[in-house]
């Protein structure tokens, strides 16, 4: 019963053995003049003190996430197509539910801009102390404007 | 190779959506409200208080036709009975004109109200089926036979809207105050019940497993949301590391299942086993131990409770409340259906695990919560001991013992629901007073308040009059009519030394006087929150002195396994 | 005559049991609502709620079918909880009888005699739901309904004791409701043991109603014994019995005065009533078996609680130890199992509930002039309040059982009752009269006798109405200690149909009787008394 696995098991022996066997090969053979300016991260310039951090936008993360979402939608898709017939309007139905919810997801992202790129668009939902409603006009008393129709302070600003 | 496919079709099973109406209620109205307020962000001033009052007649409406779909094999023809006659529509209007005075008086927010309609028009379907449809059919299959309607997943089904309604009213007044608002919590606080539900009707591991975990992503989310807390963030992370663990006993259990009874289904699984045709022992006892872990850990059943203190601490208290409620309750309902129904047949084999858990539970829960300072961490080892006495419940292995944990379930989800509602309401912005000083003089303060935190805790120590005395009296009569009589002794023993925790918290309500800052919590309480209080607190009294009409239901619950037909 | 089944009661319209329950516990909802802005009117309204619940007491007890006392009269029953066999269900008979007559008496009296010292709402209205569960203990015939009201009354006591007592009042009222709850925690496995293993024995619906279960006798001797036990834990702490009655110096001595009486009046009897209506006539067989026992430690406490009550410097907790004695006479009584003791056991918890009530009013009376309880501290009180050194007296000698008050009858009763079963336990017992009359005499003497120095000199004697309400204690100490009878008579067909109840189901046991007590007719124990009546400051002076 377990004999079905065993081309499996012989390929990923190969594998291991041909990974193993390539790192092997060129420790052995690969000529080796190791110096210090070889081996520095740059070969010119101020010699760093210490590992630079790396900076790195939280949205890459994001995308990364929202790009494993969708993918993985594939993987329900694609048995899904090659079984499309026998399924019927039965699978049609389904796969319409998981379609709207995947989609749905992608509306709330998309609404909430998880896709928006400027560099100063607020990515949390505006709250209390950070709402549309506290503009320039709002939040910033001007001196000597009063009683001319201009809206000055509305008392958000205290 | 893909025409071959092509030729043969799939056997699709039958479904009746009817049954399924509760679920696809809260389901879909997730998905319906995210959706709408992602599209549409922020309403125009003049138009959303009117939408809200809105609802209220709205969810009258939606609660009429859920129960009427939900009740006959005619869709609608619950609503054609009742359609001859215009007294019926004068009380329909009277009733929506009511709701939406009331929705109007609540001054809740668009979310909440939504989420509480939703939670009612669940709860009416799910009435609708009871009362029309399986009390005339009895229990019956709603998709092929992985999803069964019977008394037991109806009655669970009722106590999450139930939970789903009550919290929602909690969480309107919290998130404000925390300056969260929006939809997300009330989705997924839906999707996660909608998860539960399928919990507690599912006839196979595989869909208590999808349930389970719907339920529980949800509630890791939730957990975690409240963004400005660290407490909060490592609440979430915690439950979801561990949680995913255990999610994973959970499969390898069913895995184990699988292999020792060639199914996942629980109808197969329940015939093979009492057919007698078992060969490995072994396996079984292994798939036992390993489904005890997972469904363990989601009840919080000592050892495996030790999230609990700390994300219940940590998490924003309404969801607090869901967590104890809700997840609870599915928890117990999906370990019941798959020991009692499944695996009956070797009860002598999982009885005594129970029985240690529930000791150890017991134990643990009442004997830990006393050296805590926090009220919260209190109530979260009382949850746990609450659970221990559910389990004294399941271990009984009877009749007697599943009413009695419907009803536990049912007495506790008000409770605890009530209990956290409290705390949500006095432990002020940032969720931070909720340590036992927090509460010194609080009877002074507010009084209404104090008097009601009273009576759940003395319903959770059970005392009677309440309906947590007539939970754990159900409780003990199942177990003493099982003859285990030490465990009976066992539970009302820690009972007692449980009750001294709730004390302690009243004494510091009434007796501690108030110095600096616990002083001055006296913002006005959230009027929907009061009202999620006050139908706690008439549930738990009600349902304490005249318990009747609870354990009739209760006692009707029974779970039913229906093969494919 | 063995049955004591409720046949022959007459067909009551007006259900009057469940009306004396529900009258204090609505009264209590009704203080609730009131306004705040009014607050005299808590008091009245408690009162009145209590005296009409006393009223009704009075009619029960005028309308007392003394023919049939054996039998359960009044009874009101209706279905409560269908599925499990729970019935709400109450009836009166010649035990219980006194016993709420006392109850009903004794609340308004304590609702009368004592101002709530700070925020009188909740003060009135835990009083009132204190009453109400005192009286569905004594009246009820279903052992969930019996539980429900055993434990409900704790939680009035324990926010008595909390909110308004004294000292170390968090400590006292936590700890006397773990303890009581404690001891009931197991009493509730038992009860539904008991209906249980019945049901199934007998085949029949599962029931929690006193009579049938007492009835079929459907337990085997082990499991009865086992049971037993657990009842007796719960009401041996209620009592309390000697080596569980730790609870009650503190809850006594930090309660305030009205949670005092109360608690010395009513709740002690709770246990003993238990005892005597649901540990004996549940389980004859293992009330026999565990008999000797329970004497002995009830002798233990008569001692131990006399010795403790001599080293006592507060003059509460002097009190509060004198009641551990009496208590200790009363289980001996009920646990002689005979008609002489099981009566004399049955008047004693009367008595106890009124004189100890009283002297309980009493120390709080002179708190409330001194603030303080410390015996050394008071002295020569005679002098300024001489009524209240007289009332003192009457009070302290009924309560060391003085023949001609009623104190003696009852403790006279118990003792032939536990000479004839228990002889030489009893003779043990009887020294702890005459150390009862030492701690309470030397007491008074130390409180009342010598020279008033300081504060004493100047204490105010009674008021008009504080002695307006030691009136009613004064006439039932020396109407039931002159003229008896009608309270015995009452009790005996009951207390006779209970010993003929074990005696029917407990094999070779015979009802224990002592010679003299077929000689001693009840007219002459009215004439023990009449010869030192009113001569109450002879001792000393």
């Amino acid at each position: 019963m377990l004999g079905q696995y065993l081309p499996l098991l012989a390929l990923l022996l190969l594998a291991a053995a041909f990974a193993a066997g390539s790192f092997i090969a060129s420790g052995l053979l690969a000529p080796r003049n190791p110096s210090l300016a070889k081996r520095a991260a740059y070969e010119c310039g101020i010699v760093p003190s210490r590992e630079t951090p790396e900076r790195f936008p939280v949205r890459f993360f994001l995308v990364a996430m929202i790009f494993i979402v969708f993918d993985i939608e594939i993987i329900f898709f694609y048995p899904y197509a090659v079984a499309f017939g026998g399924l019927g309007v039965f699978g049609l139905v389904l796969i319409m539910v998981f379609t709207f919810a995947v989609f749905e997801s992608f509306v709330y992202l998309i609404g909430n801009g998880a896709l928006e790129w400027g560099p100063l668009k607020q990515v949390a939902r505006p709250s209390g102390a950070v709402s549309p409603d506290r503009t320039v006009e709002t939040t910033i008393r001007r001196v000597g404007l009063e009683d001319r129709g201009i809206p000055a302070d509305d008392g958000q600003a205290a | 190779m893909l025409a071959q496919l092509d030729a043969t079709p799939v056997e699709t099973p039958e479904i009746v959506w009817a049954g399924l109406l509760p679920l696809l209620i809260l389901s879909a109205g997730a998905l319906l409200l995210v959706m709408l307020r992602s599209v549409v962000k922020r309403l125009p001033a003049d138009v959303e208080p009117h939408l809200i009052t809105a609802i209220g007649p709205i969810t009258v409406l939606g609660m009429w036709f859920a129960a009427g779909l939900a009740g006959t094999d005619v869709p609608l023809a619950g609503l054609r009975d009742d359609m001859g006659e215009p007294a019926f529509y004068i009380g329909l209007a009277l009733v929506m004109v009511l709701a939406g005075t009331l929705v109007r008086t609540m001054e809740i927010g668009l979310d909440a109200a939504i989420t509480v309609g939703l939670g009612l028009s669940a709860f009416a379907a799910t009435w609708g089926i009871w009362d029309d449809r399986w009390q005339v059919t009895g229990p019956f299959n709603a998709i092929g036979d992985q999803f069964a309607v019977d008394g037991f997943a109806l009655l669970f089904a009722g106590v999450l809207a139930a939970s789903v309604v009550l919290v929602a009213l909690l969480l309107d007044g919290y998130l404000r105050r925390e300056s969260l608002d929006g939809p997300e919590m009330y989705v997924l606080m839906l999707l996660s019940a909608a998860g539960g539900i399928v919990m507690t009707g599912a006839n196979d591991l595989i869909v208590i497993f999808l349930g389970i975990e719907t339920l529980s992503i949800a509630v890791y989310v939730m957990a975690a949301m409240h963004n400005r807390r660290t407490e909060s963030q490592e609440a979430g992370l915690k439950y979801f590391v561990l949680g995913a663990f255990a999610s994973a006993f959970l499969l390898y259990g069913i895995a184990f299942t699988y292999g020792a009874t060639g199914s996942t289904n629980l109808v197969d699984i329940q015939i093979f086993l009492s057919s007698g045709q078992l060969v490995d022992n072994g396996l079984l006892m292994a798939a036992f131990g390993l489904l005890l872990v997972g469904f363990g850990f989601k009840i919080a059943a000592a050892p495996f409770h030790a999230w609990t203190p700390d994300v219940y601490q940590g998490a924003p208290t309404p969801v607090v409340a869901f967590m104890a409620s809700a997840v609870k309750a599915a928890g117990f309902a999906a370990l019941l259906r798959v020991f009692m129904l499944g695996f009956f047949s070797h009860v002598d084999d999982w009885r005594p695990a129970i029985g240690a858990l529930a000791v150890l539970t017991l134990i643990v829960g009442s004997v830990m919560a006393i050296v805590q300072s926090d009220v919260k961490r209190m109530l979260a080892y009382s949850s746990i001991s609450h659970a221990g006495f559910i389990l004294v419940g399941v271990h009984a292995a009877s009749l007697a013992g599943i009413n009695s944990v419907a009803f536990y379930a049912v007495a506790y989800t008000f409770l605890v629901i009530g209990s956290f509602g409290v705390l949500t309401v006095v432990s002020g912005v940032g969720d931070r007073a909720t340590s036992l000083d927090d509460l010194n003089g609080m009877a002074k303060r507010r009084p209404v308040l104090a008097f009601m935190f009273t009576v759940f805790l003395l319903a959770q120590a059970g005392v009677p009059l309440t309906a947590g005395f007539v939970a754990k009296f159900e409780v003990i009569n199942a177990a003493v009519d099982s003859e285990f009589y030490w465990l009976a002794i066992v539970a009302m023993l820690t009972a007692v030394v449980s009750a001294f925790l709730y004390l302690r918290i009243v004494l510091s309500m009434y007796l501690g006087t108030a110095d600096g800052d616990a002083a001055d919590l006296g913002d006005p309480i959230p009027k929907a929150a009061g009202l999620a209080i006050g139908i706690a607190f008439a549930v738990t009294v009600g349902f304490g002195i005249l318990p009747g009409p609870l354990s009739d239901l209760a006692s009707d619950a029974l779970p039913a396994l229906i093969g494919a037909g | 005559m063995t049955s004591l089944l409720a046949s022959e009661t007459a067909a009551v319209s007006f259900p009057v049991l469940t009306a004396m329950v529900l009258t204090p516990f609505l009264g209590a909802l009704l203080l609730l609502v009131l306004p705040n802005n009014r607050p005299e009117y808590f008091k009245q309204v408690a009162f009145l709620v209590s005296a009409l619940t006393a009223a009704m007491t009075a009619w029960v007890m005028v309308e007392f079918d003394k023919a049939h006392a054996a039998t359960f009269q009044f009874v009101d029953q209706y279905e409560w909880i269908e599925t499990l066999g729970i019935s709400w269900a109450l009836g009166l008979d010649g035990i219980s009888l006194w016993l709420v007559v006392l109850t009903g008496a004794l609340f308004p009296i304590v609702i009368l005699a004592i101002d709530a010292e700070h925020s009188p709402k909740p003060y009135y209205a835990w009083i009132l739901v204190l009453e109400a569960g005192c009286m569905g203990v004594f009246l009820a015939l279903d052992l969930f309904a019996f539980f429900v009201f055993f434990e409900i009354v704790l939680v009035p006591m324990y926010f008595l004791i909390g909110q308004w007592g004294h000292g170390e009042r968090a400590y006292a009222a936590t700890k006397f409701f773990i303890y009581t709850m404690m001891g009931s925690a197991l009493m509730l496995v038992g009860i539904i043991s008991t209906a249980v293993i019945t049901a199934n024995t007998t085949g029949n619906d599962l029931t929690f109603g006193l009579i049938e279960l007492a009835e079929s006798q459907a337990l085997g001797q082990t499991a009865a014994r086992w049971i037993f036990l657990s009842f007796a834990l719960a009401f041996a702490v209620k009592v309390p019995i000697f080596p569980l009655h730790t609870w009650l110096p503190d809850a006594h001595t930090n309660a305030p005065t009205a949670g005092s009486v109360i608690l010395a009046g009513v709740m002690l009897k709770l246990g003993t009533y238990g005892f005597l209506r649901f540990g004996i006539y549940l389980f004859p067989e293992a009330a026999v078996y565990f008999a000797p026992f329970l004497v002995a430690l009830g002798t233990i406490g008569i001692l131990y609680g006399a010795i403790a009550a001599t080293m006592q410097r507060d003059l509460k907790r002097l009190v509060a130890y004198s009641s551990v004695a009496h208590l200790g006479f009363i289980v001996i009584g009920t646990f002689a199992l005979n008609t002489e003791g099981i009566e004399g056991g049955l008047l004693q918890m009367v008595n106890h509930g009124v004189s100890t009530g009283a002297l309980f009013l009493l120390v709080g009376m002179i708190y409330e002039r001194r603030h303080t309880r410390e015996i050394s501290k008071l002295g020569g009180l005679q002098k300024p309040a001489p009524m209240l050194a007289g009332v003192f007296m009457v009070v302290m000698l009924s309560s060391i059982g003085l023949p001609g008050l009623n104190g003696f009858v009852g403790e006279f009763l118990t003792l032939i009752g536990a000479f004839a079963a228990h002889r030489w336990w009893a003779v043990v017992a009887a020294s702890g009269v005459i150390i009862a009359a030492l701690y309470l005499l030397w007491a008074y003497q130390r409180v009342f006798h010598g020279p008033a120095e300081g504060d004493n000199a100047t204490m105010p004697d009674l008021t008009v109405r504080e002695g307006l309400t030691m009136v009613p204690f004064l006439v039932a100490i020396v109407f039931m200690g002159v003229y008896p009878k009608p309270v015995l008579e009452r009790m005996e067909p009951a207390v006779d149909a209970l010993v003929a109840h074990v005696e029917t189901h407990v094999e070779d046991f015979d009802e224990p009787v002592a010679d003299i007590a077929h000689h001693v007719e009840l007219e002459d124990l009215a004439d023990l008394g009449t010869d030192t009546h009113g001569e109450e400051d002879g001792e000393h002076g």
